[in-house]
């Protein structure tokens, strides 16, 4: 296997009840690059996201077929702790989602909990709101509700939030769309800074900010996986008339 | 009348309206008859009632085969019983409604529960009392006392107090746990660390409600813990109590002069009252502040 | 322990817990046949049910229930009729038409009625009720059928209201949008649209308000007089049967036909009101409204 490669999906189904959300997906992405996911409503980018986590675990009634490899360990497999994954897989939600705690222990909650090594949790919440850039904002409020910051501001305390479980991969749900175009120019500047250390998959409806931000696109439609590759590649030149006309907006 | 009936008729929209204002005016008088009804009790009560309350009433115990003196015994055996219920139905309550909305998924076997929750919230008191008879004082050999009571009565309010848990819980708003697990943080300390404590005001307050019908329930302590008189404070939890619903109702229809002690007795229901609508009244406030002051 | 075995017996603990209310629900079962049943060797059940006479302590005794169902029937239904005028009305004032201040305030009231101890209203009924009924109508009791239908139909109100008052709240806003659309007025959208889109609620309301009248204690041991027979009138005294059983358990001996009788009532009881919130759960269930698109 490519060495860079740090997950692997093969023959992918997904089905919520009798209805098939996802056809065999097969796909790889790539350590320390941006990989969007695009496609209209509906077509099973965020159901894909979700998979590797196993955040669809949460719902009743959803099935899986097929493997999912992270770093050459199918997740899916019998003797996998979902919880265990969870810790390597961060995640960042559509809407800004903290706990209405203090920003300090928003960021130490996982932290806390999972028995990481906890010695020196003040550097460790330092740095993980520097790494969100969201430090020098909050350094003299850090035990103020982090439910009065703005939606931006908010949205970057989850990311620091994800950050300091120290994740290998932030998986991104529409990390934006909720957010109002300053904020959403200040995130994405932090994906572009984050890139460096993580793998990020993420989630977009925006097909400007996936051009900008990510390396590779992949094209969903009706949960199947139409096209994937370079990122300039899908926006210049589409190897599938579908892709061309869902980018140049001819329908979604 | 005649005449008016055919003027409405032709001309249509009037009557339309008639029969609205008519209606409307109804529904108004109904609920102006209900509070009306509650008004009228609670004035009736507190006018007669007012004048035995006195600091040795409420301080005192009976004298004078329970025509004279307080009705301090019959207070703390209410609190007492009180305590005991909610010690019993509030942690089944909660530990229940985390299993039905934290756990459980759609199936039989949860519908089952469900159903077996709401036929236990219609099973009436004095059942409950029979079965408190039945079970803890003859079966388990608790005899009549706070232990019988207590667990009576806890199982009595425990469908309210699960229903009150269950919506709370589900009021949190489910990110709040997706956010959680998606940290690699387990489901029970997700549910420990971040559902219960944000959910917890919830069902303290939906519990109130539950706890005021504890304090206020007859039937279930009649055959289970209370005493129609106890000439000593009890020692511990198998003793009998005085409790003042049952204390009202033995004033009011056993007693030994049944006219001579209303007084009394009017005193005696305003300060039941007292005690279970506050309690009902500090869980209507803090919800409605709770609603206001939502934090998500 | 791996941290996965941890969670399931959490979960199963939960589950344990979550069965509680089903296990007292099989205990009173259990409770109610072990010191009821005996009775059924001394008499038959068709003559415990339908015999006339209801004389525990004469000698012999004789243990027919049938004047304190009727007894029970009765209240139930005239508190009934009293009780779901007033509190669907009531519901509709809350959730159409008053304004929100009233709103709140009424929404209180009707909780606060809910609170209020049986013994309580109980209470009321004798001292207040009953003489009023006795002077006005020259009764020779106040405590009978309609003083005790009274006060239950104030125990029912709010049960009633408050439950309809949810079903009314459920009806979506599209349907009542396209009612004013098409020209009606507010009251031809309630009547019309809104009521029957909420009928089940209001069903299951009633039914519930029902079972809970139908095994109130305080408030039929205090006023409703307590005779054992056939009313010829609603100035007739009766004795439903949780009054009974209320009032006659402290002096039947323990274990004697006569308290065997009165847990055996007590069966009658627990099954009747089962039987109601059955009905009332499966009307809730087989009729309710999924969303607004599906009717």
């Amino acid at each position: 296997m490519d060495s860079d490669i740090i997950i692997k999906l093969n023959k992918v189904n997904f089905y919520y009840g009798q209805s098939r959300a996802l056809t065999d997906i097969t796909m790889n992405f790539r350590k320390n690059k941006v990989s969007a996911l695009i496609g209209p409503s509906g077509c099973g980018k965020s159901t894909l996201l979700r998979l590797l986590n196993r955040m669809n675990d949460l719902i009743d009634g959803t099935r899986i077929e097929g493997e999912i490899f992270f770093e050459e360990k199918n997740i899916y497999a019998k003797d996998v702790d979902p919880v265990e994954i969870r810790r390597k897989v961060g995640m960042v939600f559509q809407k800004p989602n903290p706990f209405p705690k203090t920003i300090y222990n928003n960021i130490a909650y996982g932290p806390k909990l999972t028995s990481m090594n906890t010695d020196d949790l003040d550097t460790l919440v330092e740095q993980s709101l520097k790494q969100a850039v969201l430090w020098d904002e909050v350094k003299d409020i850090l035990n103020k509700s982090a439910m009065n910051l703005s939606g931006g501001q908010q949205q970057r305390l989850c990311i620091a939030r994800a950050l300091a479980m120290k994740p290998d991969i932030l998986l991104m749900d529409e990390p934006t769309s909720a957010l109002d175009p300053i904020s959403t120019a200040k995130i994405e500047e932090l994906i572009e800074e984050l890139k460096k250390n993580y793998t990020i998959i993420i989630v977009t409806h925006n097909m400007q900010q996936a051009a900008r931000i990510s390396d590779e696109t992949a094209f969903f439609y009706l949960g199947n996986m139409v096209e994937y590759n370079k990122t300039e590649k899908i926006f210049t030149n589409p190897d599938v008339k579908h892709t061309e006309e869902y980018i140049t907006g001819r329908f979604g | 009348m005649e005449d008016m009936m055919k003027s409405f008729k032709n001309n249509s929209m009037k009557w339309r309206y008639f029969k609205q204002t008519l209606f409307f005016g109804a529904v108004r008088l109904s609920a102006l008859i209900i509070a009306l009804a509650l008004g009228g009790i609670l004035f009736y009560i507190i006018v007669n009632g007012i004048g035995a309350i006195s600091w040795d009433f409420i301080t005192k115990p009976p004298t004078d085969s329970m025509t004279k003196g307080g009705i301090m015994p019959a207070i703390l055996g209410t609190i007492y019983l009180t305590i005991g219920a909610i010690a019993i139905g509030l942690p089944l309550g909660i530990a229940s409604a985390i299993y039905l909305t934290e756990y459980a998924k759609q199936g039989r076997v949860i519908r089952l529960i469900k159903v077996g929750i709401n036929c236990l919230a219609g099973v009436p008191s004095v059942v409950f009392g029979l079965f408190g008879l039945g079970f803890f004082v003859i079966f388990l050999k608790f005899g009549s006392s706070i232990l019988s009571g207590s667990l009576t009565l806890g199982f009595l309010i425990l469908p309210t107090i699960i229903g009150a848990a269950e919506e709370a819980l589900k009021a949190v708003p489910q990110t709040f746990r997706e956010a959680s697990l998606s940290l690699g943080v387990s489901k029970w300390q997700t549910i420990y660390r971040i559902v219960l404590p944000n959910a917890l005001p919830g069902i303290l307050t939906g519990s109130i409600l539950g706890i005021g019908r504890a304090a206020g329930e007859t039937a279930p302590i009649m055959f289970t813990a209370a005493a129609y008189f106890t000439a000593k404070l009890p020692g511990s939890i198998f003793d009998e109590v005085m409790a003042l619903p049952y204390h009202i109702y033995v004033l009011a229809t056993a007693g030994t002069n049944i006219e001579a002690t209303r007084p009394i007795q009017y005193g005696t229901v305003l300060v039941l009252v007292a005690v279970v609508l506050s309690i009902d009244l500090i869980a209507i406030i803090i919800r409605s502040y709770m609603r206001k002051n939502k934090r998500w | 322990m791996t941290r996965q075995t941890k969670e399931i017996i959490i979960k199963y603990v939960f589950f344990t817990f979550s069965l509680v209310s089903i296990i007292v629900l099989g205990l009173i079962v259990f409770s109610l046949f072990r010191e009821g049943l005996p009775i059924f060797g001394k008499v038959s059940v068709k003559d415990f049910l339908l015999g006339m006479e209801w004389y525990p302590t004469s000698d012999p005794p004789s243990f027919g229930i049938f004047p304190l169902i009727i007894g029970s029937l009765i209240v139930t239904v005239l508190a009934t009729i009293i009780a779901v005028p007033l509190g669907v009305m009531a519901a509709i004032y809350i959730s159409e038409i008053a304004p929100q201040a009233i709103k709140e305030i009424l929404k209180s009231v009707i909780e606060l009625l809910a609170g209020l101890p049986s013994v309580v209203l109980g209470f009321f009924g004798m001292v207040v009720v009953a003489p009023w009924l006795q002077d006005t109508f020259d009764l020779p009791t106040g405590l009978n059928i309609i003083n005790a239908s009274m006060i239950l139909a104030i125990m029912a109100i709010p049960t009633i209201s408050s439950l309809s008052e949810d079903a009314l709240y459920a009806v979506p806003r599209e349907f009542k949008e396209a009612s004013y659309a098409l020209g009606a007025t507010k009251f031809e959208t309630i009547t019309r649209v809104i009521i029957p889109s909420a009928l089940s609620g209001i069903s299951t309301a009633v039914m519930l308000g029902m079972a809970r009248v139908i095994g109130e204690t305080m408030v039929v041991l205090m006023v409703a007089g307590g005779a054992a027979a056939i009313p010829g009138s609603i100035f007739d005294s009766v004795r439903p049967m949780p009054a009974s059983i209320a009032a006659e358990m402290g002096e039947a001996p323990f274990r004697s036909a006569h308290y065997q009788a009165l847990f055996a009532i007590g069966i009658v009881l627990f099954f009747l009101t089962l039987f109601f919130n059955l009905v009332a759960d499966y009307v809730s269930h087989k009729f309710r409204q999924v969303g607004s698109g599906t009717l």
